[in-house]
């Protein structure tokens, strides 16, 4: 029997390729995105490990990632600490650090010296070994105020040497220094850009304050454990501040960077999903086909004597050997993958040393559970029905396909599913915050698409019928052939189509999402934006004060309204903590914004120890005008603050549903110096617009970190930033087209095998080759039209209910890009055409008389 | 053995196909070649039922292939009527069955996909001709097929997929029918029905059919019987009857080269 099955195995070699090659995709994105995160996750905890302090004493509640990213806040303790610090038992070295964050380097051309993709600039003492992470590549460390060293990668990137000049705008001030050398990295390159000076002056530097610090690193001596050394150090200087271990405080710093990894991980893990997804119904379809081809063959076997069992196993045999082989070949495509991701990422300025690469056990492991799994999954059914063909199917002269058998099952398991998700979907439009609306989406998704799938099969018939009602005239005779054809067996054309919709609803349903951002928030800048010119950077980052007294110097500027983003903990009533994102605004927000407030006004949202919040959100948590709750800042103090104003929609704040918005004078109460990140600018009545707008550019010519904007560069500032987001869609739509096309080559290759005696016979009868690829290729499209409506529907379906999702963080206008519908429609059209090509050549290139010829 | 006599047509019978020194050989020039024809000279008269009969090997199937342009020669000229078809290309020659000819196979005529009324006009669909409704209609009546028209070929039995069949061959009113064993799949009642139609396009609807089989007692509803035995010509039978026919062929089936 084993023999019986190798034999066809080989026999069938051709046929089984496109059903290798999908596992092979499945396999090479699953292998690579484990590999390629293994590999950043080790060496990133090798790169935090050697920087970790044995201890570290940081200021009490000290902003970390997006917290401090987002406020510009950083909190200090005093630098005299390290005193006692290095007096406690078990303690060999203590030492003040600075290390900040704030801070914009600027080169000589005035271009921002940094990363372009939102890694930080991090200025910082040239600190003594032993934990540094870099070393000395060249010249000599900085001494003075007049001195700083810059990481190698930077200077490579921006083409600064030993000896040029470069502005170091920090918060207090900015410093002109001079490049004496340059360092490199022991370790991974995270992509960060640094800036070394003098350890004496940093604090003056960058904190402008000589008696502070950002830390106090505490090193061990020989033998003392950093737990029982952090509990010392901590009761030695008491409470007010945090201590970490070496270990803590290298985990935290992961944590942090694991936001941006498990980005790039769950992406990969999309694509893989979407290849494992759509390689499914191509090895079902490739099985399926080759059961029914063989049907005669199995037939005989059983006629033989074979047991089901043995039948059945001879079919599973062959998908394992299948799944093995394609698993085998993903796994070597899969490193390679991983080498290419390594190499992307040092040109997005993360150097990973290539050799460095890590392959774990646990890959291959994962290489060959997906690939055997996968194709065992796909060939199970296929296998069952084999099982079952009995042997008098041997003697049978019954064509090769029979279809007959109904769909009412599926249809109404369809169905069934379809109300599920649908259920899914009208809670997800009832929910009231994201989070929960999150939830139903995911669920009503995923429902949805198995429904499609389940139901797809039973969609074939009416659906092609409508489909195909304006092509006879058109095409001729021929299409009435393929439209048959393509109707002939409705689970095949549905499994096939399948792929090609699942790629097509995610990127409708992600593309009107997409739309809905860009036109929500025009629609939002239309109404509330009340300023001649917004200045800030495209990343949102904060920047120094120098700007907003720049602008404030300015001939012919009106009012500026200053705004920072506010990291807030917000204590309800309910008992609940929410966290959220508000927004500090100076109290003339009513010259540069429209809000409008279901109760109370500006006055009241800015006035002291007031805040404003969205309406909806405040009856929600049964907060109303008047109502006082707890609030918790960055740094760690809490206040009292009142509830001032219910804002109906127009809030400044960037955090969703919440809209908490408070006065600038409040904040500075309660949270050390953040930093702007929006500037509002109106001109002072004589100006024009232009005229200012040029002024405004030349006084922060020198200042790269912000730009100026007027209301059409703000909308595009927006507009690009979902687009980045649509491009990993498009992309994600690539993939899942190029295996959907490999689906349809694969039925239509294995379809005209099976139909050789037909075609032959058509060929007798007097068809012509050309009508034989015509209808051969009016097949395949047929399959991907109908792939492509379903897709759209499923899509659309899922678009409305991102958008639902969406106007609960306030972005209430839907919009469907028709034009990304077309294209998805032609598209689905050029798919089918370029799929048909080489099957529609083999039909027409068949022998009429091996096709007629008797068996 | 008797000597291949050269076919000699009556005055009033002109040859709806006629081969001269048809050659056919597989393999090349190489020494495995095999000649399936060897110098055949053959004419099917018109108005005609002719059947082409020999042992399994003795090249009846390819000579009818050559005939109907399904297959290329090795060398030797084929006519279909008036038209010479050895030198046409294969979009000729796929107009050339398209229009002029038409077939009936052992098995596997019908599409599946189509009606049987469908499959009958398929060749004048595929050529994008309006079939002529009243001789296809006299067709159908013919061969009492008026209530299988709706039926999809697998709900029609094997006898009746022959009919439908013949019926195909038939619609487009060719200048020759070629059936290649069109009862050697099915059962003998059922043969003998598919016979009796080939037999009445002939008598009735004035068709000419040309038929390679095997079955002595098929090629007895034929007016003409050609043998082949070793990819030539050799005997030729007027009005044969099944005994008749069964006789010669014992002769051609005695071992060769004795």
């Amino acid at each position: 029997m084993l023999r019986a099955t190798l034999r066809s195995l080989a026999a069938h070699r051709g046929r089984l390729l496109l059903s290798a090659l999908a596992v092979l995709l499945s396999v090479a994105f699953v292998v690579g995105s484990v590999i390629f995160s293994d590999t950043v996750r080790h060496t990133f905890d090798r790169l935090f490990a050697a920087s970790a302090a044995d201890v570290t004493v940081l200021p009490r509640d000290a902003p970390e990632g997006r917290d401090q990213t987002l406020s510009g806040a950083q909190p200090t303790l005093p630098a005299a600490l390290a005193a006692p610090a290095a007096e406690v038992e078990g303690v060999a070295d203590a030492r003040p650090e600075v290390r900040v964050q704030n801070v914009t380097v600027v080169g000589d051309d005035g271009r921002r010296i940094g990363s372009s993709t939102g890694a930080p600039t991090i200025a910082t003492g040239w600190y003594p070994e032993p934990r540094r992470v870099v070393e000395l590549a060249e010249g000599r460390p900085a001494r003075g105020d007049r001195e700083a060293l810059l990481d190698r990668d930077s200077a490579e990137r921006h083409d600064v040497s030993v000896g040029d000049r470069l502005r170091i705008v920090a918060e207090p001030a900015t410093t002109e220094v001079e490049v004496v050398g340059l360092a490199a990295f022991t370790t991974t390159n995270p992509g960060a850009t640094l800036v070394f000076v003098d350890p004496d002056v940093a604090a003056r530097l960058l904190l402008g304050d000589a008696e502070r610090a950002t830390s106090i690193a505490v090193t061990a001596a020989e033998g003392v454990p950093h737990p029982v050394l952090r509990d010392r150090v901590a009761a030695a200087l008491g409470e007010g501040y945090t201590y970490r271990t070496a270990e803590q405080q290298s985990e935290s710093a992961a944590e942090e960077l694991g936001t941006v990894l498990g980005v790039i991980r769950w992406v990969m893990l999309g694509f893989a999903g979407v290849a494992v997804l759509v390689g499914v119904f191509l090895i079902i379809n490739t099985f399926a086909m080759l059961v029914a081809q063989r049907t005669r063959e199995l037939g005989l076997l059983r006629a033989l004597g074979a047991e089901r069992r043995q039948v059945r196993r001879s079919v599973l045999v062959e998908a394992l050997l299948l799944g093995v082989v394609g698993a085998s070949l993903g796994l070597l495509a899969g490193v390679g993958l991983a080498h290419a991701l390594v190499r992307l990422m040092g040109l997005l300025g993360m150097y990973l040393d290539p050799a460095d690469i890590r392959i774990e056990p646990v890959v291959p492991v994962a290489a060959y559970a997906v690939g055997v799994g996968v194709t065992l999954v796909a060939a199970a059914l296929p296998a069952r029905r084999a099982g079952r063909v009995p042997p008098v199917a041997a003697l049978a002269d019954t064509e090769v396909s029979a279809v007959g058998r109904p769909l009412r099952l599926r249809a109404a398991l369809g169905a069934v599913v379809a109300v599920a998700g649908a259920g899914a979907l009208v809670l997800l439009a009832r929910a009231e915050s994201a989070g929960r609306a999150g939830m139903w989406l995911a669920v009503g998704v995923a429902l949805t698409l198995l429904a499609a799938v389940l139901a797809g099969p039973a969609l074939v018939r009416p659906v092609v019928r409508v489909l195909g009602l304006g092509m006879p005239r058109a095409f001729g005779p021929v299409a009435v052939l393929a439209r048959r054809n393509a109707l002939r067996n409705p689970r095949r054309t549905g499994a096939t189509a399948s792929a090609l919709m699942v790629g097509l609803a995610l990127v409708t349903g992600l593309s009107i999402g997409g739309a809905s951002i860009t036109a929500s928030f025009d629609r939002e800048v239309d109404r509330t934006l009340g300023a001649d010119f917004v200045v800030q950077n495209e990343s949102f980052r904060p920047f120094t004060s120098e700007v907003a007294r720049r602008v404030g110097a300015v001939e012919g500027v009106g009012v500026v309204v200053r705004e920072r983003f506010v990291p807030l903990r917000l204590a309800l009533p309910d008992g609940s903590t929410h966290r959220t994102i508000g927004a500090a605004v100076d109290p003339e927000l009513d010259e540069v914004a429209r809000v409008e407030y279901a109760a109370g006004d500006t006055a009241g949202a800015v006035g002291a120890d007031r805040l404003a919040l969205d309406r909806r959100f405040a009856a929600r948590h049964g907060l109303e005008v008047g109502s006082t709750l707890e609030a918790g800042f960055v740094g760690g103090r809490t206040a009292e603050l009142r509830v001032g104003a219910l804002v109906e929609s127009g809030s400044p704040a960037p955090g969703g549903d919440v809209g908490a918005f408070l006065g600038l004078p409040t904040l500075e109460r309660h949270q050390v110096a953040g930093q702007d990140a929006v500037l509002l600018v109106n001109a002072a009545d004589g100006t024009g617009p232009p005229v200012l707008r040029e002024r405004l550019e030349r006084a922060l010519a020198d200042l790269p970190q912000v730009q100026v904007r007027d209301h059409a560069d703000y909308k595009q500032l927006v507009r690009d930033q979902v687009a980045v987001l649509l491009y990993l869609v498009y992309a994600l739509l690539g993939l899942a087209v190029v295996i959907a096309v490999l689906g349809v080559v694969n039925t239509l290759a294995l379809s005209v095998i099976e139909r050789t005696r037909e075609l032959g016979m058509l060929r007798a009868v007097g068809m012509s080759r050309r009508q034989l690829r015509r209808m051969v290729r009016l097949e395949s499209v047929v399959i991907c039209l109908f792939g492509a409506v379903l897709g759209l529907a499923l899509g659309a379906v899922w678009g409305l209910a991102l958008h639902r999702l969406l106007a609960l963080e306030g972005l209430t206008v839907l919009a469907v890009p028709w034009w990304t519908v077309a294209a998805v429609a032609v598209g689905s059209l050029v798919v089918g055409l370029t799929a048909a090509v080489l099957p529609a050549l083999r039909a027409s290139r068949m022998n009429v008389l091996d096709a007629i010829a008797h068996e | 053995m008797t000597t291949a006599a050269q076919p000699q047509p009556s005055a009033d019978e002109r040859p709806a196909a006629r081969a001269r020194l048809l050659t056919k050989r597989y393999g090349g020039d190489s020494e495995v070649a095999v000649t399936a024809l060897d110098a055949v000279d053959v004419d099917i008269n018109a108005g005609r039922f002719t059947a082409v009969m020999g042992p399994s090997g003795s090249g009846k199937s390819t000579l009818m292939h050559c005939l109907a342009g399904l297959d290329s020669v090795t060398s030797g000229r084929v006519w279909l009527g008036d038209s010479e078809i050895t030198s046409l290309g294969d979009r000729e020659l796929t107009r050339l069955r398209r229009d002029r000819v038409g077939f009936v196979f052992q098995s596997f005529n019908l599409l599946p996909t189509l009606t049987a009324g469908e499959n009958i006009t398929l060749p004048m669909d595929i050529a994008g001709r309006r079939p002529d409704r009243a001789w296809v209609d006299e067709v159908i009546t013919t061969l009492g097929l008026g209530d299988r028209l709706r039926h999809r070929p697998a709900q029609l039995s094997g006898g009746q997929q022959q009919r439908v069949a013949c019926a195909r061959a038939l619609a487009s009113r060719p200048e020759l029918i070629f059936a290649d064993e069109p009862t050697g799949n099915l059962d003998s009642r059922s043969g003998l029905e598919v016979l009796r139609q080939l037999r009445v396009a002939v008598d009735r609807l004035d068709q000419t059919v040309a038929m390679v089989t095997h079955d002595p007692a098929a090629a007895a509803h034929a007016d003409h019987v050609l043998f082949l035995a070793d990819g030539r010509l050799v005997d030729e039978l007027e009005d044969p009857t099944a005994e008749v026919v069964l006789e010669r062929m014992k002769r051609l089936d005695v071992p060769r080269g004795s």
